[in-house]
């Protein structure tokens, strides 16, 4: 590593935290501003009320509160529920983040799958009607909303298939209709992450395209073939590792609209996930866990952009920072 | 000093033998004479012309009154008297769905220009300042891409209110990033020009160069991507009313139907199927008459 990128990494450092900073701080000062908080439901009345949200630290002024959940956040504690009596945040947040990354996970996977084999073979079909088709599916893709494409799924494999292929394929095929266990297998996963990630693979298709597109072009594609070598070579080797750049860039980009796709793919197939909790908290005025789980997106979504800029330095050498 | 896009319209230059020069005419009747022969685009633009007629025909008549309870049996399947079914409380889905229509169009337009107004705005000082108000803004651009759009939305609209105008408002915080960079990078390049050097030198003010100067020359780009950020509006819009944030009942919309349509889809299909057809075809008319204009006016740009 040079000492430039050691520069670049540290500058990077410096905007995640800054970046955490203004988002908790504004999330936090604006979620405790608003009319109304979790304890009204509990019929509690003048003195009894003050003194809950005293217990709580809740009649402070924000600045000072902000300040006592920086310091907790620092050593890892985000505080606890207003809601769920007593439980703390951090451990709660923890591990649904895990279910959150194992549906996002499988998403990602699926959208540069697709993504990137359409564009491939819309750019080796340039004009044709391979290109066509799979460049309006692309267009499909992000035209058609999530949860339109997760009820179609639902519609079709949960309660179209008749009851006999349950028994005849066990789960194989039939899909269960309710979220079973925390983290689910791999056949409930299938059908939310495909949702999901068909979403963004119409902009890695696009992508890929374009950028292969103006990679054959160049005299180096045209040297390979000149030396003989075969075509499916020149196209995996040659150009689809050119073509990745570009596709690289828009990676952090596609992250942050997968974790944002989560929410309501979550919502709709009942996963015990991030999303759904942000919904719940903000829903259920139970503040602590509303900064908690924005706090934690914010910091993910820094640490994979920096990921991705570092991404860049391995796939083209010739990228410096 | 040329100020606007526009070229001074000419006549065609004829000989015996026939046109020999090519007719020079304007960006704009360029760009349209070439968006006519995308078929695509075009459909598009048919499409959400009936879609506009609706919404403004939805204004005065609707078939039963949207949100009167009970005109119909629940979840009565499509029939004459009803052609789209009715709902959970025996609403006339046809009803509903027109009215829906304007809730996602003022969603779509309305962020639009909230976005065009803030982004290019914030772009063009960013750019054409540059330095350290080019160093804050960036800061700030950066930031907000840092953060999932669909969370920030939530958190505003529950910090502003379920009202149409918060809901455009909780949009656009989310999507103006993407014009604000956009004009920036415009009005960086742009700044360089002769043209502009001599406006500075003849003493015009900032704000006259800015918006007199660079905004008219970076039209075309801007254009096409405020037509991007409609279908993305009406999308969030549509995941804000599904998630129960958006405009707040009995108010129809697209995605509130849907939403209502998921919960019962065990039982019924009909009330999922239509609002999602109708935001579906919607967003991809939206995105064919995007990819049409992009391609029109900015014919550099590779696909």
């Amino acid at each position: 590593m040079t000492r430039g990128t050691l520069i670049y990494i540290g500058q990077r450092v410096l905007l995640i935290v800054v970046t955490l900073l203004v988002v908790s701080f504004g999330v936090f000062a604006a979620v405790h501003s608003l009319p109304g908080n979790s304890f009204i439901s509990e019929h509690l009345h003048g003195a009894a009320l003050q003194a809950v949200l005293h217990q709580y630290g809740l009649d402070r002024p924000i600045p000072v509160q902000y300040w006592d959940f920086l310091k907790g956040a620092i050593h890892g504690d985000l505080g606890n529920s207003f809601v769920i009596q007593g439980e703390a945040i951090t451990p709660l947040v923890l591990r649904e983040l895990s279910v959150s990354m194992e549906l996002g996970g499988a998403a990602l996977i699926i959208t540069i799958g697709i993504g990137m084999l359409f564009g491939v073979v819309a750019a080796m079909r340039q004009n044709t009607w391979v290109d066509y088709v799979l460049t309006t599916i692309a267009v499909i893709g992000y035209s058609v909303p999530s949860f339109v494409l997760a009820s179609l799924g639902i519609l079709l494999f949960a309660l179209a298939l008749p009851d006999w292929t349950f028994s005849l394929f066990g789960t194989a095929i039939g899909y269960p209709l309710r979220w079973q266990g925390t983290y689910g297998d791999i056949v409930q996963l299938s059908l939310p992450a495909i949702a999901l990630g068909f979403y963004t693979s119409g902009q890695v298709t696009r992508i890929t395209r374009a950028a292969m597109l103006d990679v054959v072009q160049q005299d180096f594609i045209r040297t390979a073939r000149a030396k003989g070598l075969r075509s499916r070579v020149v196209t995996i080797r040659h150009a689809l590792r050119n073509a990745m750049v570009p596709v690289t860039s828009i990676l952090g980009p596609l992250i942050v609209s997968i974790i944002a796709g989560s929410v309501v793919i979550e919502n709709i197939f009942g996963i015990p996930g991030l999303g759904k909790e942000f919904v719940r908290s903000i829903t259920s005025h139970d503040y602590n866990v509303t900064v908690g789980v924005f706090t934690i997106y914010a910091l993910l979504i820094g640490i994979a952009n920096l990921g991705v800029d570092l991404l860049y330095t391995v796939i083209d050498p010739r990228i410096r920072y | 000093m040329a100020t606007t896009i526009t070229a001074p319209a000419q006549p065609v230059t004829e000989y015996a033998g026939g046109t020999l020069a090519r007719e020079q005419v304007s960006l704009w009747r360029d760009g349209w004479r070439r968006l006519r022969r995308n078929k695509l685009a075009l459909v598009a633009v048919v499409y959400l012309a009936v879609l506009a007629v609706i919404a403004v025909v939805a204004f005065f008549w609707t078939p039963y009154k949207p949100n009167a309870i009970g005109i119909c049996d629940t979840y009565a399947p499509p029939t004459g008297a009803h052609p789209f079914g009715c709902d959970e409380l025996g609403r006339d889905s046809l009803s509903r769905l027109m009215v829906g229509t304007q809730v996602s169009l003022a969603e779509g337009l309305g962020t639009a220009i909230i976005v065009l107004v803030v982004g290019v705005t914030v772009g063009l000082i960013a750019g054409y300042f540059r330095g350290a108000v080019d160093a804050v803004i960036s800061l700030i651009i950066n930031i907000f891409y840092g953060i999932p759009a669909l969370l920030v939305a939530l958190v505003l609209v529950v910090l502003l209110g379920q009202g149409l105008l918060n809901i455009m408002i909780a949009i656009s915080a989310t999507i103006w990033m993407d014009m604000a960079r956009l004009v920036r990078g415009q009005a960086l390049s742009l700044r360089e020009r002769e043209y502009i050097e001599a406006a500075r030198a003849s003493g015009a003010k900032s704000g006259k160069i800015l918006f007199g100067h660079i905004f008219p020359n970076a039209m075309g780009p801007i254009i096409v991507q405020a037509t991007f950020v409609i279908p993305v509006a009406i999308l969030t819009g549509a995941f804000l009313s599904f998630l129960g944030l958006g405009v707040p009942p009995p108010q129809a919309d697209w995605g509130g139907m849907a939403s209502e349509g998921v919960a019962a889809i065990r039982l019924v299909t009909h009330i999922v199927a239509f609002p999602s057809l109708a935001l579906s075809l919607t967003l991809l008319a939206f995105n064919f008459f995007g990819d049409g204009l992009r391609d029109a006016f900015d014919p550099r740009q590779k696909r």
